[in-house]
């Protein structure tokens, strides 16, 4: 009797101690982006530095954690090598990353495969979050904590049309111009109705291959259309040089809406200051949006050369509130994790998160939404619209003063 | 009027890129695919020298178009020269130097774009049309360095050296012309050419690793259109070419402008494969 309590009492140790070193064990997320580009970079930064606050307070249930990057550029297949390079050779607790949203898309069934939570933060195709819905079991792992998806997007556009350009600016004649992309075919119809729905007079719409280098026909073809103010949609690749065009033929025409490349904080500078006057929607800026934006911005920017971009703020996020799912699940049991990342309210940089049913984070007052930028004098940045952030007013370019 | 105008512009840069293209094929028989790259190094180097070394942009310019037809010399006379007489070879080493300056540009720089200042800031008015000063400038300079390298073959000693060697190579060597130094000018003069189209077109195109892409499609869509190796061809294409481009983007739409030279391309392999001006030798 006595042998056997003492086996039982050893091997309860034993077990004991390996629960321990396994439960030691350093957490490591991966990092599946697009490292030579600005999102990328700064992706890889945010993580970083969340990374050193959770470590200086005793890391997560005791854990430590670090990250690993994988470079998944803007092509699928590289984008399914870097996811496979992380979870079967890194092999990685979690994933954090994502830009290109067809890179996102290919890579989807590798990591629902891999049975390993994903937290998105930079695609923002509702295809994406689309399959968690149509399929819960294989994709429960995917969860979108930033951008808002590109039909919230385009709503939130309209708004913008409606509320301010309209409303306030009193510019009725519009020009709708875009790069000819996917996501862009899809956003344009939506947002031609409801911008002819609240009074809009759309003067001309015009898509352009994304190869385009020169803006100058498209651009004499707006002024000559009559428009009084240009709505863009572009991502991939031309907007330095648009602005570069528009500003050097000092176009009558002021412009802004969606351009991804111009959310870069260097943006202003890299194309010397020729952005001027340009509204481009973001989801963050050093504006007090949250009580963490503005430490956020201030932190970030002792840690790299530029202000972050959007990726940041969410890759930030993601791991704290992965972090905080964790504590309340009590374990790093991934279904009890998923369960608890479902119920995630978590106070942001740029806003309240909360999921919807197919992971997708969701829009609204107080939650990650579309604010609208301008750059001004010395590449200053000023929240023009909605009006309740609203930190400057509202400048023409400088060619257009009287 | 606008049409006048951006299409001129158009095709001076797009001349500029074909005659050195078409330049180098008509005297040395290489077809240079690397070409694209030296209009790349042009801008990247305008690029590094006034933003990273903080140089004046004119001397910026001075040393980057120097560097590049340096560059270009090397090339010649290291990768290609050896492998002169096989077409294939030719193709393929000009092929890899294009593809190791284009990852070397992205690992060096990353795959943003970059900014090239402008040598004039303003905009001009002409005929009621807003130009800007930087194109202006553009097709000023193109036509400038265009009429002085055909007064530079017209007029010189060491440019009939070039009109004699692409009219026959052999016999140029038996009278005493050494063929190799020409070549290696003649390579000089196409990079320099290029990197100053890169130079003056980089502050409103764009600047990043693949920019040498779009200058090789369009060279060589121009030379087959105006005849491999004819430079009077070669200019008559780019500007048929530029202002093409620039009516369908008028009055059709932008999206449909990058087909136009593929579709040139096509029609003129089927119907007239010699080009315009297409013979043998370069003028």
């Amino acid at each position: 009797m006595k042998r056997i309590v003492k086996m039982l009492a050893l091997g309860f140790c034993l077990s004991h101690a390996l629960l321990h070193a396994q439960e030691s064990k350093p957490l490591r997320i991966g990092v599946p982006t697009s490292v030579q580009l600005q999102v990328g970079r700064d992706t890889i930064t945010a993580v970083k530095m969340a990374v050193d606050e959770i470590n200086k307070k005793g890391g997560i249930l005791g854990r430590k954690v670090e990250y690993v990057t994988a470079d998944e550029t803007e092509n699928p297949e590289t984008g399914i090598s870097a996811i496979k390079k992380l979870v079967s050779d890194e092999k990685v607790d979690l994933l954090v990353g994502g830009y290109t949203s067809g890179v996102t898309l290919a890579q989807l069934p590798h990591i629902a495969a891999s049975k390993t939570i994903y937290l998105g933060v930079g695609a923002a195709s509702p295809s994406i979050t689309a399959k968690v819905k149509n399929d819960y079991d294989t994709y429960k792992y995917i969860f979108r904590v930033g951008p808002i998806n590109a039909a919230h997007q385009a709503r939130a556009l309209v708004e913008y049309i409606s509320g301010f350009v309209i409303g306030e600016l009193g510019y009725k004649k519009i020009a709708i111009v875009g790069e000819n992309a996917k996501w862009v075919q899809d956003l344009v119809p939506v947002l031609k109705r409801g911008a002819a729905e609240v009074g809009a007079d759309i003067r001309m719409t015009e898509l352009f291959d994304t190869q385009t280098s020169d803006f100058s026909p498209l651009l004499a073809k707006v002024k000559s259309s009559g428009a009084q103010y240009m709505i863009v949609i572009l991502s991939h690749g031309s907007s330095d040089v648009f602005a570069k065009q528009w500003h050097d033929a000092q176009v009558p025409v002021p412009y802004g809406g969606i351009d991804v490349k111009s959310m870069d904080g260097d943006f202003f500078n890299r194309i010397g200051g020729k952005s001027i006057s340009e509204v481009a929607a973001n989801f963050a800026v050093r504006a007090p949006l949250t009580k963490k934006t503005i430490p956020f911005f201030d932190n970030f920017k002792k840690n790299s050369p530029n202000y972050p971009v959007y990726t940041a703020f969410f890759a930030y996020d993601s791991i704290f509130l992965y972090a905080e799912a964790v504590k309340r699940a009590g374990s790093f049991d991934t279904d009890k994790v998923i369960k608890e990342l479902e119920k995630t309210r978590y106070e942001g940089v740029a806003g309240e998160i909360t999921f919807d049913e197919s992971h997708d984070v969701l829009p609204g007052k107080g939650k990650t939404n579309l604010i609208f930028v301008q750059w001004q004098d010395k590449g200053e940045r000023v929240v023009v619209f909605p009006k309740e952030l609203r930190t400057g007013n509202f400048t023409l370019p400088p060619w257009m003063k009287k | 009027m606008e049409i006048l105008i951006y299409g001129a512009v158009t095709s001076a840069i797009y001349a500029m890129l074909a005659v050195g293209f078409t330049l180098i094929f008509g005297v040395a028989r290489v077809l240079n695919l690397a070409h694209g790259s030296f209009y790349a190094l042009g801008a990247y180097g305008a690029y590094v020298l006034t933003s990273i070394a903080g140089l004046p942009l004119w001397l910026a310019a001075i040393l980057a178009v120097a560097g590049v037809s340096l560059f270009g010399v090397l090339v010649e006379k290291i990768l290609i020269r050896p492998l002169r007489y096989s077409q294939l070879g030719v193709l393929m080493i000009t092929l890899a130097i294009a593809l190791v300056v284009e990852q070397s540009l992205f690992l060096t720089f990353g795959s943003e774009y970059r900014n090239v200042p402008a040598f004039v800031d303003t905009k001009i008015n002409m005929g009621g049309v807003d130009v800007a000063g930087q194109r202006l400038l553009t097709l000023v300079v193109a036509g400038v360095s265009i009429a002085v390298l055909y007064l530079f073959i017209q007029r010189t000693r060491l440019g009939s050296a070039i009109l004699a060697i692409s009219q026959d190579a052999d016999a140029a060597k038996y009278m005493g012309i050494p063929s190799d130094r020409i070549f290696s000018l003649v390579m000089a003069i196409s990079a320099a050419l290029a990197a100053l189209a890169g130079i003056l077109a980089g502050p409103f195109l764009s600047v990043q690793p693949s920019m040498h892409l779009l200058p090789i499609v369009k060279a060589f869509a121009i030379v087959v259109v105006g005849g491999l190796g004819s430079i009077p061809g070669s200019i008559l294409a780019a500007f048929m070419l530029g202002y093409a481009e620039t009516i369908v983007a008028y009055e059709i739409s932008t999206s449909w402008t990058e087909i136009v030279s593929v579709l040139a391309t096509l029609l003129m392999l089927v119907f007239r494969p010699a080009g315009i001006f297409g013979k043998r030798t370069a003028f």
